[in-house]
């Protein structure tokens, strides 16, 4: 789970820190390396710390090390990753979800841990549901990016893993705030108090394409939150978040190829001692040599539906519809204070069942998670239920910068529901 | 012939455009960060400075600006764009639809836009066995790009256009005179129906150079009945000419996106608050209309200083200008660049020399002898130290004419006449005021 571990850990004395963290290794850490899950960052070693990662310091934490990843966040399962794969707790032959898969095991194993984790289509509610553990993504633009190694600029969201509903609000605490090396961090207003939850909107078409076993944990969480925590719980109509998935690779893909640009070995990371190649040669084979299948493949994506001709087509469309469906989940946030889903429609998979599956297959399995990724909106994957043995997970989505709401539901629904630890055996 | 200009000027602002590094560096690669130099984590903010220039410019072009502007990711590989992309203004640009009224005709400028300069990268070593070293202290400096319709018609215009565009730019946002060795800017011309770009062609001279060549080109194409290919080619400064550049490197397609990290910016009330300071040949205009300067000179007068022109109005208030024009486009220029500063007494002093001989209280030559010593700080050496020589001219001229004496002890009238030849004797070394006075004084003894 971890890629990288924090080489000071032997020489320290007890008490000295208050709590200990680990980042995902598409955060920047001085002293240790910073690559993405990429072979093309080989030998980077970040002069700064990422804003979040200096904050979590500042508040007194000690950072154990680096969590593995699918390559840049391109990935669903964690398999993308140039240095391995974590496996998951409860099950070592499944997948801890991706792409924060590292930081999601390492809450699931380590007690009292909090993960700094990153998402951009679901990359933290996925592997929190997967690993049985809570994971918060805030609002677009309320935890600073400095030293995030971005993946898709608009869409990329600092966030957190835990096993307790009090750290996470806490934490979240320590690293958001405006933060002048981060523009997009500057507008957010201050995280208040929010009122208790009262109602909660499921989309009608929820559980469409959900397995059984995830829909029962959902069915079962439904009744509890409306019987147990005396929640109004109301169907509602989401029409237009079936878009949502083509946008958010249309999107996530051109923003990609473009960040993507700069690495080719010429200023950090892989690299030549001496370059004699033409450097379009030069860049070309750096980069096919070290990149990986999926890093190549949104790459080429991404390229395609920025050229002239498709812009329109793709990349400007996707920006409407991006706008869309905010409208739709502000809609519904007129009249409910949270909406519900299940987090994603299976349990963790196997790795070999992953094998079998086809491309489409594997991107189709985060429309749960994307919709209130590409709108910017703050989410929580909680555990609702297990089902032979492993967890399943539920997302509850908030408005723009109501992060409060989704702190008293985790906290209501940590004292009403009982986390299971995996059974870890060395 | 139909010739458009697009125009790259570097901004003159302290920091580069999208971090706190100085833009003034001398030392290759000292002048960098995380940021100009795309590290991984790193991202941009913007310097609202370099922001308010670009305003300004689009303003003084009477450009459309909108209310709301963002950036853009120009994408292409190139070792010394840092990020492989260029953060520049698609959708967007700071100004559009501007007009620059320029020799009784209109230039139509399509668009004003900002964006960041790349680093550079410089080749060494012996031919054969070169090899490239990159100097990132220029990537991310601010560049203003200024885009005109294809209005120009010949290469000496577009130098000329340039050359104006320029002298209202450095005026309007303190651009420093070197400026102009910076100023870059991709040509395109088209003498029959096909355009050709000559990309990247920096100084004026070059310009037109570029542009000559190249119209030459085509002619001498179009005569012999053949085809102008539109095609993007390049200056070699060397050799003078145009050659086709590598289809590859030039006609990429940039893929184009939003950058998301900036955000939007507000800009319609920002551009609202600037002021704009009149630009030189706006006030050369205004002298022609209000003084009846002629051209010429009115712009001789702007392009030599704007202080120098702001002395001529402050002048022309208090002395006829006809009085006014001789000194100005004289003596006060030539000295011009050995003024030290122009303060309200340094003003007030050379407006009072001038309206005195205005008024035919001294003659030109004294005039032009105070003038001098006031500018140029020196003392008034042959007007003091003349005095004696004054007093000894005056002497041997009534030794010479000792009738002179009896004429003045019957009418005094007559030192008139000694004051005449003294004054044409000395060549007008001295003022008349000073001659009378030591004429009289000479005479007075004598009597
Ligand atoms: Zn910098």
């Amino acid at each position: 789970m971890f890629c990288a571990i924090n080489p000071d850990l032997d020489h320290l004395q007890d008490g000295q820190f208050d709590f200990h963290f680990s980042a995902k290794d598409n955060l920047t850490t001085v002293g240790l390396p910073t690559r993405a899950g990429s072979r093309i960052l080989e030998g980077y070693r970040p002069a700064f710390d990422a804003h979040a990662v200096e904050a979590m310091r500042q508040a007194g934490g000690l950072l154990l090390g680096k969590t593995n990843m699918d390559e840049f966040g391109f990935g669903t399962f964690s398999t993308n990753s140039a240095f391995g794969v974590p496996r998951n707790p409860f099950d070592l032959d499944r997948s801890c979800g991706g792409s924060s898969g590292g930081a999601a095991c390492a809450t699931a194993v380590l007690d009292g841990h909090v993960a700094l984790g990153v998402s951009t289509g679901g990359s933290i509610s996925c592997p929190a549901a997967f690993c049985g553990v809570m994971g918060l993504t805030p609002t677009y633009g309320r935890v600073s990016r400095h030293g995030l190694l971005d993946y898709g600029n608009s869409l990329d969201k600092v966030g957190l893993i835990s096993r307790r509903a009090a750290d996470l609000e806490m934490h979240l605490r320590n690293i958001a705030g405006p933060d002048p090396r981060d523009p997009t961090s500057c507008a957010q207003p201050p995280m208040g108090k929010s009122a208790p939850v009262r109602s909660i909107a499921v989309p009608k078409d929820a559980l469409e394409g959900v397995s059984d076993e995830v829909s029962r944990s959902f069915q079962d969480a439904l009744d509890r939150l409306r019987d147990d925590l005396g929640l109004k719980v109301e169907t509602v109509e989401t029409p237009s978040f079936r878009f949502a998935m083509p946008s958010y690779y249309v999107l996530g893909c051109s923003e990609a190829s473009t960040n993507l640009a700069r690495y080719c070995g010429l200023r950090y990371g892989v690299q030549s001692e001496e370059i004699t190649e033409h450097f379009d040669k030069y860049f070309s084979r750096i980069r096919s040599e070290n990149f990986g299948r999926e890093a190549k493949r949104r790459i080429l994506l991404g390229t395609f539906a920025r050229m002239v001709g498709f812009r329109d087509r793709y990349y400007m469309k996707a920006l409407q519809v991006r706008e869309l469906i905010i409208q739709e989940y502000q809609r519904v946030f007129q009249d409910h204070d949270l909406l519900l889903t299940p987090a994603m429609p299976f349990t963790a998979p196997r790795f070999d069942a992953i094998d079998d599956m086809d491309i489409l297959e594997v991107y189709k399995a985060d429309y749960l998670t994307i919709p209130p990724n590409i709108s910017g909106m703050p989410h929580l994957s909680m555990p609702c239920g297990y089902a032979q043995g492993m967890p399943v997970g539920m997302q509850f989505v908030a408005n723009h910068w109501q992060e409060g709401l989704l702190f008293d539901i985790a906290q209501r629904w940590e004292e009403a529901f009982r986390l299971r630890a995996p059974e870890v055996t060395a | 012939m139909r010739i458009g200009l697009e125009v790259h000027v570097q901004l003159p602002t302290r920091s580069k455009l999208f971090c706190s590094c100085p833009t003034s560096a001398q030392e290759p690669n000292t002048a960098v960060c995380p940021t100009c130099l795309g590290m991984p984590g790193s991202r941009p903010s913007m310097n609202r400075a370099a922001m308010e220039m670009g305003l300004m410019l689009a303003k003084m072009l009477g450009c459309r600006i909108p209310e709301r502007t963002w950036f853009s990711r120009k994408t292409y590989f190139y070792p010394d764009l840092a990020k492989h992309f260029q953060i520049t203004q698609y959708d967007t640009p700071v100004g559009e639809h501007g007009v620059y009224k320029f020799q009784g005709k209109d230039i139509r400028i399509r668009r004003v836009h900002l964006e960041e300069d790349p680093g550079k990268i410089k080749r060494v070593g012996r031919a054969g066995e070169e090899s490239s070293l990159i100097d990132y202290n220029r990537s991310g400096i601010p560049l203003v790009e200024i885009v005109t319709e294809p209005d120009i018609s010949s290469p000496a215009e577009a130098r000329q256009f340039l050359s104006d565009l320029l002298t209202e730019i450095r005026h309007v946002i303190d651009l420093p005179e070197d400026g102009e060795r910076s100023v870059r800017a991709d040509c395109n011309i088209s003498v029959g129906h096909e355009r050709v770009e000559v990309k990247n062609v920096t100084g004026l001279k070059n310009v037109e150079r570029a542009l000559t060549f190249e119209a030459v080109r085509q002619t001498k194409l179009l005569r012999a009945g053949k085809k102008v290919e539109r095609e993007t080619r390049r200056f070699d400064e060397e050799r003078k000419v145009t050659l086709a550049a590598r289809k590859k490197e030039f006609e990429e397609d940039y893929g184009y996106i939003g950058e998301p990290d900036l955000g939007i910016f507000n800009i319609g009330d920002m551009a609202r608050a600037l002021a704009l300071k009149e630009t030189p040949l706006q006030t050369a205009e205004r002298f022609q209309r209000d003084y009846g300067l002629n051209p010429q000179m009115s712009r001789q007068l702007v392009q030599t200083s704007m202080d120098l022109a702001r002395l001529f109005e402050h002048m022309a208030e208090k002395v006829p200008v006809a009085d006014v024009l001789p000194w100005i486009t004289g003596t006060i220029s030539s000295l011009w660049s050995e003024l030290e500063s122009l303060d309200d007494e340094m003003r007030d002093a050379m407006t009072g020399l001038v309206a005195s001989c205005s008024r035919g209280e001294m003659n030109d030559q004294e005039c032009q002898m105070r003038l001098r010593a006031l500018i140029t700080g020196e003392e008034l050496t042959l007007l003091q130290s003349g005095a004696e020589e004054l007093e000894g001219t005056i002497e041997d001229y009534l030794d010479r004419n000792p009738a002179v004496m009896e004429d003045y002890r019957k009418n005094e009238k007559s030192a008139n006449r000694v004051i005449g030849e003294v004054m044409k004797a000395s060549g007008g070394k001295y003022s008349s005021s000073q001659v009378v006075e030591a004429v009289r004084k000479a005479m007075e003894s004598r009597r």
